[in-house]
């Protein structure tokens, strides 16, 4: 019983990484209306820049933090040039093949230029642990699910109070009313696919925290997860991301209870099919545009 | 770039093209009598093998408008069942290569079920993560396939008592496969189920509501390309008489997924000439190996900016990155898909 109780929150805490790669998507997605295949790789690239800022400033996690935002947001910048600005009128196989391109571009140009193997991250976050009636918690939980929580925040805030936010959920609603009420939807667009990107980028960072390692192909299985979990959303929808990503989190970890641990990515896969043979719109409030 | 190579070559009478075809085929049969190095063999085979592998892909991508991203799955379920039919159970390679295409097939069926309602973005995730799912059963169920150690020593096959073991006899295996594939094909793009599979990748609204049933032909078509990938898994596996699931990762789906745009998807022809392109550069970046996958990958970003529909397609199709509303007055230019998929 223990071991089952330990497990559920081991999956809240990864489910909580997984929720803030959902939410990320399901901005981009939502924003931009067209899908991305980089997620997987701007993450890594944010958990990339949270290690050498690790490396050479110390371990402070605020600093990993807006290090990982910021790269992240500069490879959005570079991924909205590429991928997006020119081909929102174009058949939408072309943004996806050419995201399809970007990231593996950007993999295998990390894995030439930092090197294809293991990295390790260790004692970024003091090995302490808190013993809460039968079950532990460690400090990298605290601080994962304190980080996810308080960045959600953070975005509800900026979605809801904020003249940026309602120009981010004009454009997602509907981009030609958008431009008729003055909005400049390429900008907005652009804005909402480095938030996006960025929001990534620090979950890629809590990733690295996590399991104490990073490596160049981390992205592959990130990126599904992302996908997986933000399918439940219908792909836009944020809450019902961030829902998806905890779920596939305590599902996985309870699934390895009764399987071995390489089979791990295969029950986000597993997830990703219930949800689409059940409800493959997900639970998304609003039905209009989907990508 | 305003040459129309499938367009001049649909202009040349019939006997040109038969004459063509022949001409074609005799040096193809011809080349290893006259130049019969194994290096030059190796290189043709595979050249032969990424054929039927981008053409399938093409199939399912080029032909009905779905996105299949993980293409190396089928691939290696292909590989898998030839290795593992013929090193466990002794089965002769001429049985277990169609059924190497058919399990492909069964599973390609399982994976593409429950997104034939929805957009194609569901598939393309979905496909991903079958390949990847795929490849993670090969390398943990070790009891069938062997682990990470991978399969070894799969017997050759034997063709009415001699037995082909040399590249060059490998190179007629594949040429053999690659000429009933396309022959197939061409076959399968011109009849009534060739014209549902373009008519849904033009319009699929459009189609359904001409009586076309999408669900049912899109299911055809994603069996049809993982058969066809099978099949090439299966000769695939003992020609290197090894395999292993790092084999098949998602970096070989990217690699056949740049074949199929660079040479041109939706057109019978595109693929074949990606794959000569890309094998090509593959043997002329072998010193610098590393950034094979960047040049692929900065080569899908160059076509898609400057020419979507690839080296040898047509440019009035929806692949070409026009939406096909403002394409119907254009109807008859050309060897064009959208004056074929709607005209006969």
């Amino acid at each position: 019983m223990d071991y089952y109780l330990s497990q559920v929150i081991n999956g809240i805490c990864q489910g909580s990484i997984y929720a803030l790669m959902a939410i990320g998507y399901s901005v981009v997605v939502g924003v931009v209306g067209l899908v991305t295949f980089t997620h997987g790789e701007v993450i890594m690239l944010g958990a990339f820049a949270a290690y050498f800022a690790f490396q050479f400033f110390g371990n402070n996690l605020i600093l990993g933090i807006i290090a990982s935002f910021s790269a992240s947001a500069f490879i959005g910048i570079f991924v909205y040039k590429i991928c997006y600005e020119r081909f929102f009128d174009a058949p939408r196989h072309i943004s996806l093949l050419l995201t399809i391109g970007v990231s593996m571009l950007l993999k295998n140009l990390t894995q030439i230029l930092i090197g294809p193997n293991n990295m390790p991250l260790l004692g970024v976050v003091p090995n302490k642990f808190f013993g809460i009636g039968l079950v532990g918690v460690t400090l990298v939980q605290i601080i994962v699910i304190v980080t996810v929580i308080s960045l959600s925040l953070l975005l509800f805030l900026l979605f809801n109070k904020t003249r940026w936010g309602i120009m981010l959920r004009a454009v997602s609603q509907d981009k030609k009313a958008a431009a008729l009420m003055g909005i400049n939807v390429k900008v907005t667009s652009m804005l909402g696919n480095c938030i996006g990107s960025g929001l990534g980028g620090i979950a890629g960072m809590l990733l690295a925290i996590y399991y104490q390692t990073l490596i160049a192909t981390m992205g592959g299985s990130a990126g599904m997860k992302a996908f997986s979990a933000s399918v439940l959303g219908g792909l836009t929808d944020i809450p019902s991301a961030a829902l998806g990503g905890l779920s596939l989190g305590i599902i996985e970890n309870l699934g390895i209870t009764f399987a071995s641990a390489s089979f791990r990515d295969i029950f986000a896969f597993i997830f990703l099919l219930l949800v689409l043979l059940i409800k493959p719109e997900g639970f998304a409030r609003k039905r209009g545009v989907r990508p | 770039m305003k040459m129309k190579i499938g367009a001049f070559v649909g202009k040349l009478p019939s006997w040109v093209k038969a004459l063509g075809l022949a001409i074609l085929g005799a040096a193809l049969i011809a080349l290893p009598i006259v130049y019969p190095k194994s290096y030059v063999m190796g290189v043709m085979c595979r050249i032969f093998m990424y054929m039927i592998l981008a053409g399938s892909l093409n199939v399912i991508n080029g032909y009905s408008g779905q996105f299949n991203i993980g293409h190396a799955g089928f691939y290696c379920i292909g590989a898998y069942t030839e290795a593992i039919l013929a090193t466990k159970v002794g089965l002769s390679f001429w049985i277990a290569l169609p059924l190497g295409g058919v399990m492909a097939a069964v599973i390609g069926l399982l994976v593409a079920t429950p997104t034939l309602k929805l957009r194609g973005t569901y598939l393309a995730i979905v496909t991903l993560g079958a390949s990847e799912i795929i490849r993670l059963v090969a390398l943990n169920w070790e009891g069938l396939t062997g682990g990470p150690i991978g399969i070894k020593g799969i017997p050759s096959p034997v063709l009415f008592g001699f037995k082909i073991s040399k590249s060059i006899h490998y190179y007629y295996i594949f040429l053999a496969l690659a000429a009933l594939f396309f022959f197939v094909t061409y076959r399968v793009i011109n009849s009534r189920i060739g014209r549902a599979w373009l008519s849904i990748r033009e319009d699929e609204l459009a189609a359904r509501s001409l009586g076309v049933e999408t669900r049912f032909y899109k299911a055809i078509n994603f069996m049809y390309g993982a058969f066809w990938a099978g099949i090439a898994g299966a000769a695939f596996a003992p020609y290197f008489k090894f395999i292993s699931s790092d084999m098949f990762s998602l970096d070989e789906g990217f690699n056949i997924l740049s074949m199929v745009i660079i040479g041109g998807q939706g057109t019978l022809l595109g693929p074949a000439v990606g794959s000569i392109i890309v094998n090509f550069l593959t043997e002329f970046l072998r010193p610098i190996s590393q950034f094979r996958l960047v040049v692929y990958a900065l080569l899908i970003i160059i076509m898609m900016w400057l020419r979507p529909q690839g080296l040898v397609g047509a440019s009035n199709s929806i692949l070409a990155g026009k939406k096909i509303g403002g394409n119907l007055s254009r109807r008859g230019k050309g060897g064009a898909a959208v004056a074929r998929a709607g005209g006969r």
